[in-house]
């Protein structure tokens, strides 16, 4: 007996047959699967679980507070406003579009700003927010807490605006904040930050490591769409330090309002005992705030467009000729050589024969004979003419840079000027050229290719006064740090030579027949020393201070100083640009600069803690 | 022969005890570890997934019943109007279809929305069982007998791949072939198909849509777009590896909670899951198919009729080439072409089509249980 299922069919064994087959290929098919997860999860696994890893963590930097900029009295001349700003991760363009389009509803934004934030998006990475909006009313941005839920990604947080405070007064001391340049931006997590501000000029740009600070960074789990699941970890930026100033503003104030209606020059002085530089103005002045919070999009071009070039900060970034001023220098240079001694007279009759040139003296008569003293005072361009032909540029050069002329310092402002100190090897360097015999003669007054800054001629000056290696700063240190005095190497010029152009000085504000005599200040008690500058514009040997002549081609004015003489305390440098006479236009300046640093610091007639000279 | 002719059909509770409810022990098992991935997906939240994920399986658990309630004849006399239903359900889906993600693939009949491709699914396997139930062996290898279920396959694939649904079509072909090649067609067919195919293949390749050459090309070569179309695989692939040997545990899987891994909780369940639990955990998930793939196929070899034999290797092969379609898509062995993870992956069609062809495979093995008890019944002295 047979039931109907059990009848003996073709292909009973075949079935079973192939049913083994298929089910071999099945399980050499699953085989192969878990190969794969194998080779997947147990020998690539390590290679992809930091994958996994970046997928799921977005880092993001914190912006450090900036440090704020004091005067030496601890007057605030630079600190941060806050304000609030609103900003989106970028996702997908739709989803970008929808939410902004919400966020329009509490902040107004401009079709404008819509479309340039989507085209930012476009090219900005994931988990990078984008700023969408600054200058934000507190009220807005609860708003936009309170709608937070249908404003995926949209994020507020607070920007610093860089505020200043006495900006006409202080503005190129402190110099000003700006955005970081493209290419300077893969340096540091603080230079990728959104909104991130680096200093452009100034103590801004001279500290800007010390006052920018370290970003902090915050690890957030993000999902695919770079939405923030939850906060990780947290690292509190390192605020940037504040930076004290040795100068005050009070007396930048006082000073500036003295160089009303000169069009462009510059004042720094300087404490001799520190190197601090307690006053450092220039004319015109601006203010810093215009390029920051009050920053409208062609104030740079309308800056950059003055003719008197507003944001040139003259005191370092203005080079002239010394003209006399450098006189000492050509002196130094020339009684350290053995080509000039005290008592020896040269006679001036107005011009100087060298080689086929003639070189005129500003005192077209003649000073007849003249000795060290006579010719500083009375600032004969003969005498030093010659001083300068038996002296040679080398020794004369050598001597400038012994004096801290053709450089820069460590002073912690930006954007110095290092002026020249010309000698053979530098306009072989430079122009390509040989040097040649007149240039010396005419580097031996300062004229030819001598450029300096105030801020150098005053630390000149401030050498001078004290025998020592002088180093300018505008950055105080907290009192305890400061070393005590003498901070300064000695300048190894023999004291008595130091002394003879010393009381040179002296003589050209208070003897007769001195140039600067306009520098005398009414307080009898207090000696003042010093010397004139008129540099000419134009490199002629011939006319100078011509009235007449067009504003572009009337000399400088220059005037350097220092007080009391006896016992240095204050070097000041004085250049006033196209200001005709050095002893007419800068004198007077330097004078009342002097009667105004003495109201503010009393103690520097009769200074007591004054440096020892060596 | 007379005690045949006086055979009853057993009553439905005796059908139900010899029901092979090891079968469904292993379903079972894959349904609460496709519940439990659910869970964890929505960061421990039995919404929206994983609760329907479980009422859909214990609905669809009552349909198996109903299913191997009903006697193996009634199933084979349904067989040509279930495929022919089935097709003209199929034509009816570009005149009255509903679009989803680019594809017309639903159709609403009385607010109840269905793929007709699932159905027909079922449907093929029932009429090829049906149609080699009735060829006479001696036939097998007549090439007009073995046209007649080519053109059985081919047509529903035809117009499943310009719906177009790439996944199905796949299914079609291997679970038909399959079907065929178990049915006891000659091998030669076979390879002689297989050289037509490698001809065809620029051809088919022309009449592709932009999408799916995309993710051909996509497989061939994920690295080259890796945000773009190569995501999903590169994502995927990262979760695995990210799973390690031992998986970063449940619900610690960062890839799946944090929305990089697409479609995370249908075809990618199984890389949710391989994060989860590691290279263990996905190799105990394949064992389990096996398991499952295991009985199915000694159901098949016990089975003496070809319909139920074919009917039960129908849901053998069907179970079979989800399970592998999925893992080696989601491991980047094949491309991405939308395959479900059968009984793991969310998604009632999927779970109604591969219960409805396990019940009918479980009601086929009931019948042949019942013969072979007759026999052994009747064998008695």
């Amino acid at each position: 007996m047979q039931g109907p299922g059990d009848e003996p069919r073709d292909g009973d064994s075949g079935f079973t047959r192939r049913a083994l087959v298929v089910g071999a290929l099945q399980a050499g098919a699953l085989g192969l699967l878990a190969a794969r997860l194998y080779q997947l999860q147990v020998l690539e696994g390590r290679r992809y679980a930091p994958l996994a890893e970046d997928n799921r963590i977005s880092q993001r930097g914190v912006m450090p507070r900036r440090g704020r900029i004091v005067d030496r009295a601890g007057v605030v001349l630079a600190a941060n406003d806050e304000m609030y700003r609103v900003s989106i991760l970028s996702a997908s363009d739709s989803e970008l579009k929808e939410t902004l389009a919400r966020l329009a509803a509490i902040v107004p934004l401009s079709e404008q700003e819509i479309a340039t934030t989507l085209a930012k998006a476009r090219t900005t990475q994931r988990n990078e927010p984008l700023i969408v909006a600054g200058n934000l009313s507190f009220d807005q941005v609860a708003a936009i807490g309170l709608h937070a839920a249908s404003l995926p990604g949209v994020e507020t947080d607070v920007d610093l605006r860089r505020r200043y405070f006495h900006g006409r007064e202080t503005g190129h001391v402190t110099g000003y904040v700006g955005s970081v340049e493209r290419h300077a931006m893969d340096d540091e997590a603080f230079l990728r930050m959104p909104g991130a501000r680096v200093g452009k000029a100034g103590v801004e740009l001279g500290m800007d490591k010390d006052l920018r600070g370290k970003c902090g960074s915050r690890k957030f789990e993000v999902d695919a769409r770079g939405h923030i699941v939850r906060h990780l970890d947290e690292i509190d930026p390192v605020e940037g330090r504040d930076v004290m100033l040795t100068i005050d503003a009070g007396l930048q104030s006082r000073v500036l309002d003295r160089l009303a209606g000169i069009p462009r020059g510059a004042v720094v002085a300087i404490d001799v005992t520190n190197g601090e530089v307690v006053l450092m103005a220039s004319v015109p002045a601006f203010d810093p705030n215009d390029l920051t919070i009050n920053f409208e999009p062609d104030v740079w071009k309308k800056l950059q467009a003055e003719p008197h070039k507003p944001l040139l900060n003259r005191a370092i970034g203005g080079q002239y000729p010394p003209g006399s001023t450098f006189k000492m220098v050509t002196a130094l240079a020339a009684l350290e050589a053995g080509t000039a001694s005290l008592r020896e007279r040269v006679t001036c009759d107005g011009s100087f024969e060298y080689k086929d040139s003639t070189f005129r003296c500003w005192n077209r008569g003649g000073h007849g004979a003249m000795d060290l003293t006579d010719a500083l005072r009375e600032s004969c361009d003969v005498y030093f003419y010659e001083l300068a032909r038996r002296t040679g540029i080398d020794r004369i050069a050598a001597m400038a840079r012994r004096l801290g002329l053709g450089q820069t310092y460590a002073a912690g402002i930006g954007q110095q000027k290092r002026g020249i100190v010309p000698d053979p090897g530098w306009k072989r360097a430079a122009l390509g050229k040989a040097w040649l015999g007149g240039e010396t003669i005419l580097a031996g007054i300062g004229q030819g290719f001598v450029l300096t800054t105030p801020l150098q001629l005053a630390v000149m000056t401030a050498r001078l006064a004290t025998g020592r290696a002088v180093v300018p700063t505008l950055v105080r240190r907290p009192d305890d740090a400061r070393p005590a005095l003498p901070v300064f190497p000695p300048l190894a010029v023999k004291s008595e030579w130091l002394d003879a152009v010393r009381s040179a000085m002296v003589g050209v504000v208070n003897d007769a027949g001195g140039t600067g005599g306009n520098a005398a200040i009414s307080d009898s008690a207090v000696v003042i020393a010093g010397k004139t500058g008129t540099s000419q514009v134009r490199s002629t040997g011939g006319d100078r201070g011509a009235g007449g002549d067009a504003f572009e081609l009337r000399d400088h004015a220059l005037f350097v100083s220092y007080f009391p003489a006896d016992k240095p305390r204050y070097a000041i440098a004085a250049v006033i640009e196209h200001g005709g006479g050095g002893g007419a236009t800068a004198a007077p300046i330097v004078r009342d600069v002097i009667e105004t640093l003495i109201d503010f610091d009393p103690a520097a007639r009769v200074t007591t803690g004054s440096l020892e000279r060596p | 022969m007379t005690e045949l002719a006086r055979r009853r059909d057993e009553t439905l509770a005796e059908r139900l005890i010899h029901m092979n409810w090891l079968v469904l022990v292993s379903v079972s098992l894959l349904v609460a570890i496709g519940t439990a991935t659910l869970y964890s997906v929505e960061g421990g939240s039995f919404e929206p997934w994983a609760e329907r994920h479980g009422v859909r399986f214990l609905l669809g658990f009552g349909v198996i019943l109903a299913m191997v309630a009903m006697p193996m004849w009634l199933w084979r006399a349904a067989a040509l109007p279930i495929y022919l239903l089935a097709l003209g359900l199929l034509l009816l889906v570009p005149v009255l279809g509903v679009e989803a993600l680019g594809a017309k693939r639903w159709l609403d009949v009385f607010g109840l929305q269905f793929q007709p491709t699932e159905v027909m699914k079922v449907a093929i396997v029932l009429m090829l069982a049906r149609y080699y139930d009735a060829l006479p062996p001696s036939r097998i290898a007549d090439p007009v007998a073995v046209f007649v279920p080519v053109v059985i396959i081919a047509v529903p694939l035809a117009f499943t791949l310009s719906q177009p649904d790439l996944g199905s079509a796949a299914l079609y072909a291997a679970v038909g072939l399959g079907l065929m090649f178990l049915a006891g067609v000659p091998i030669l067919y076979f390879a002689g198909g297989a050289m037509v195919a490698a001809f065809a293949i620029p051809f088919v390749w022309a009449g592709l849509h932009d999408y799916q050459r995309r993710r051909i090309e996509t497989f061939l070569d994920p690295g080259a777009d890796p945000l773009g179309a190569g995501y999903h695989i590169a994502q995927s692939k990262i979760a695995l590896g990210a799973g390690g040997i031992s998986g970063k545990g449940f619900m610690q899987g960062t890839q799946s909670q944090l929305d990089f891994l697409p479609e995370k909780h249908t075809d990618f369940i199984f890389t949710t899951f391989a994060e989860e639990w590691g290279f263990w955990g996905a190799l105990g998930l394949l064992v389990l198919y096996a398991i499952l793939l295991t009985l199915l196929a000694i159901m098949a070899m016990r089975a003496r009729s070809m319909f139920a034999r074919l009917v039960i290797a129908g849901a053998w092969s069907t179970i079979f080439v989800y399970v592998f379609i999925n893992i080696a898509m989601v491991s980047g062995l094949v491309p991405v072409v939308g395959v479900p993870l059968p009984f793991v992956s969310y998604g009632g069609t999927s779970m109604v089509t591969l219960l409805a062809a396990l019940g009918l495979a479980l009601a086929a093995d009931v019948d042949e249980g019942q013969n072979r008890r007759m026999l052994r019944r009747a064998s008695r002295p």
